[in-house]
């Protein structure tokens, strides 16, 4: 009997032992397919674990772990891949670079930071970082002060700084550093513009409709769009006559900053007669409806079939293998509406930013690591590789080419909205809106039937 | 006497030996019981922890306001049945819930009607039947992402697009130009790309329930005079009874879960015309798009619970309905 309790216990022992290993060999094969979807980074990874082992032993620079929100094929990517190698082998210090994408970044960090789990450094968009995973950040003020002074653009460290307030009681202080600064607005075809003879940029919305109407005269498509942006249309031009807080207002149904606005404004029926009046004329595109991202950027505008496209700066970047050769870049903001709240010096300028885990044991590394990959050669190798804004201030000078165009408006930006001027920030009704502009762009459903099934959907 | 004594002597003996043997089985069975128990002990603790746990803890969630999926218990705001008040008051998730169910239903007769249809044909002897069941099942082992991009990027393109060149071949003009990715027909695109991913999986599984009936049956059939669709109707199809209600069962299960085909078909930001319950439940456990919007891990497990429910209901009706195998084969 004793033997046979002997012999149960330790088949059990060995199956339990089994079973964890199991576990582990599944936890392994889990960081095996991440290391596989992210081989060439963890092979840089590797190599330049290797050689940080040499340097470290030598220097004792520690070692970091960063989640990253590229994903593995990004030039944003290879940039910070090849960077951190130079880093190490500048420093002694190991970073682990992480490339988890935009998804396996919401989803995983809070639950890892959650575990305790060792990650130093972050990134992601400024409002996320600073709203959503706010109370994990590590302040700045003091870390940054010298950095800010000798590299930091004002205004990228003024919307980080506004970022954190509006999430945490107004309090201004520094928990994130930007980089890969952004703009929404309108791209166009200055070879088109040229062609159709349209001179200056349009400011207005007037302006923006006579360009609209030479283009189409010359027989070229005038705007085009892709699914993915429609909301920043009607967004913008809610905001344009209702300003941000009223956007955001309409869509929450409550009021913010004491703005309240709901679908009966005047002003939501204007903007949406503005897109109406562009497309009874014809000027968005006839596929505009089933351009699903990236084709109307890619298949439309990029080759030069349509003039106009709204869209952020990385555009350039993201259709470059598309791109027609006589494409000469040219770019506005929104333009300002009669009548309205706000005009073309107000703006969605985005930028992604690191911070650094208030739990980390090495914030000087930490930031002295994100200080490298935001500041000098690196800086300018995202302006030259990736086509994007620089954030450094000695690179000021040397924006892409193709975006030299938004500079002048970029620099005159003085109101900052949030993604798609905050109309989508009620999730419940995001949907609608994106499908009802679609079909105001398309010419499916009118001003008035817009903002009636708006009105309907919101329980207004 | 003697004789009456020894009787009761032999009685008392055997008596005996059938109780020593009683508990001798007793012991044994002790001993079984003793060896159960150790065995079964591992899996029930980890079927405890990794199924049982998470199963109490988001029915818990669901009465609360809970920011984040990993927030501590202390950090939760109990909310009663406000998560489940909003759900039936939300026009999204009313939408959300239909769009399931026309999944679920159409896709399903789609499905499986052609599946078993490709699976009669493929079991009937004709030739290359190994090339043809090959390619049927090929969009199985293409990952969901790749598919859904090849059908809404090359398929349903207006411009360059599979189906307008093909309808413009056939000098089809106005059905070429057809809008089949606006948010009037997205949908529907959206189902029947999904439902050509999912025909190779459910006619395996006919073929298999098929392949198990005795040809001895179709071949007296034949002898007999009976036609083909007379003998798929009277000999396989009650005799597919079982199989019928595992596709059913698998369809619902693949179907409960639907959220890549969504998510591919309404790039960026979330389209009303595609959106199912899972999708909704990421979006607001996880945060919207491009947006910074409000999380609620508890109005997520809501979702969940709700979606549970559904299931639940679904497989009682189908076992109620489609009785198990009454006949021997």
């Amino acid at each position: 009997m004793k033997t046979k309790s002997l012999v149960a216990l330790s088949l059990a022992a060995t199956m339990a032992i089994s079973l964890t290993a199991c576990g582990s060999s599944a936890a392994t094969t889990t960081t095996s397919d991440t290391a596989a979807s992210t081989a060439p980074a963890a092979e840089a990874t590797a190599e330049t674990a290797t050689e940080t082992t040499t340097d470290a032993a030598a220097t004792d620079g520690g070692s970091l772990v960063y989640w990253s929100m590229w994903s593995e094929g990004e030039p944003q990517a290879q940039i910070i891949k090849s960077a951190t190698e130079k880093f190490t082998a500048d420093t002694g210090i190991t970073v682990d670079v992480e490339f988890k994408g935009r998804s396996g970044q919401r989803e995983g960090l809070q639950p890892a930071l959650d575990a305790g789990q060792t990650i130093d450094v972050f990134d992601e968009d400024v409002n996320r970082v600073n709203g959503t995973w706010g109370k994990y950040l590590l302040p700045l003020e003091d870390l940054a002060k010298d950095y800010e002074s000798e590299h930091g653009n004002t205004t990228l460290f003024a919307i980080a700084r506004n970022a954190y307030a509006q999430a945490n009681d107004g309090d201004t202080t520094l928990h994130s550093i930007p980089y890969q600064p952004s703009i929404f607005g309108l791209f166009y075809n200055q070879t088109l513009f040229d062609k159709a003879g349209v001179s200056g940029v349009p400011q207005t919305w007037d302006e923006l409709d006579a360009a609209c109407q030479k283009l189409v005269d010359a027989g070229i498509t005038p705007i085009t769009a892709d699914d993915a942006y429609m909301t920043c249309i009607i967004g913008y031009q809610l905001a344009r006559y209702l300003g941000q807080d009223g956007v955001k207002s309409l869509v929450t149904g409550e009021a913010v900053n004491g703005t309240t606005c709901t679908w009966s404004d005047a002003g939501v029926l204007s903007a949406a007669k503005d897109i109406e009046d562009f497309s009874k004329k014809g000027y968005f595109s006839a596929n505009i409806s089933t351009n699903a991202y990236p084709v109307g950027q890619n298949q439309e505008f990029a080759i030069g079939d349509a003039a106009i496209i709204p869209c952020g700066s990385w555009l350039p970047n993201e259709c470059k293998d598309y791109t027609a050769e006589d494409l000469k870049w040219g770019y506005m903001n929104f333009p300002t509406v009669d009548g309205g709240k706000d005009d073309r010096t107000a703006n969605n300028i985005a930028n992604q930013v690191f911070a650094i885990n208030k739990d980390t044991k090495m914030a000087d590394q930490a930031f002295q690591y994100i200080a490298y990959l935001t500041s000098g050669d690196v800086d300018a190798q995202f302006v030259s590789d990736a086509m994007c804004i620089p954030v450094d201030k000695a690179n000021s000078d040397t924006w892409p080419t193709e975006l030299a165009a938004v500079k002048t408006d970029f620099d005159a930006t003085t109101t900052y909205y949030d993604w798609a001027c905050g109309v989508e920030s009620n999730a419940d009704i995001t949907g609608d809106i994106k499908d009802n502009t679609i079909k105001l762009c398309a010419g499916t459903l009118d001003a008035q039937g817009f903002v009636d099934a708006m009105k309907s959907v919101s329980g207004q | 006497m003697f004789q009456r004594e020894g009787w009761h002597r032999c009685k008392a003996a055997v008596t005996l030996i059938k109780w020593g043997e009683q508990m001798k089985e007793h012991k044994k069975k002790n001993s079984n019981r003793g060896m159960i128990i150790t065995f079964l002990a591992p899996a029930v603790i980890i079927f405890l922890v990794v199924f049982l746990y998470p199963i109490i803890r988001t029915v818990m969630m669901s009465f609360y306001k809970i920011d984040a999926v990993t927030d501590k218990m202390a950090d939760w705001t109990f909310t009663g049945l406000a998560n489940y008040q909003k759900l039936l008051s939300t026009p999204i998730f009313a939408t959300a819930m239909l769009n399931i169910l026309k999944i679920w239903l159409i896709g399903g007769i789609i499905v499986l009607g052609l599946s078993l249809l490709f699976a009669v044909i493929l079991t009937s002897g004709i030739r290359f039947k190994k090339f043809f069941r090959a390619v049927i099942y090929m969009p199985n082992i293409i990952s969901a992402v790749a598919l859904a991009t090849m059908w809404q990027q090359y398929v349903y393109n207006s411009k360059f697009g599979l189906l307008t060149s093909v309808l413009k071949a056939l000098h089809l003009d106005a059905l070429a130009k057809t809008p089949w990715l606006d948010p009037d027909h997205l949908f529907w695109s959206m189902l029947f790309a999904y439902c050509f991913g999912m025909v190779g999986y459910h006619m395996l599984i006919w073929c298999s329930g098929i392949e198990r009936i005795s040809p001895d049956l179709f071949e007296a059939a034949t002898i007999d005079g009976a036609n083909k669709p007379k003998q798929f109707w009277y000999i396989s199809r009650p005799l597919l009874k079982g199989v019928f209600k595992t596709n059913i069962t698998m369809w619902s299960v693949s179907t409960a879960a639907f959220f890549v085909w969504s998510q591919l078909f309404s790039t960026v930001t979330a389209s009303k015309s595609t959106m199912v319950p899972v999708q909704y439940m990421y979006l607001q456990t996880f945060g919207a798009g491009n947006a910074v919007t409000d999380r609620n891990a508890g109005y997520g497990a809501a979702i969940g619970i709700v979606l549970c429910i559904c299931i639940v209901i679904i497989f009682t009706i189908t076992n109620r309905v489609i009785k198990n195998d009454d006949l021997e084969f």
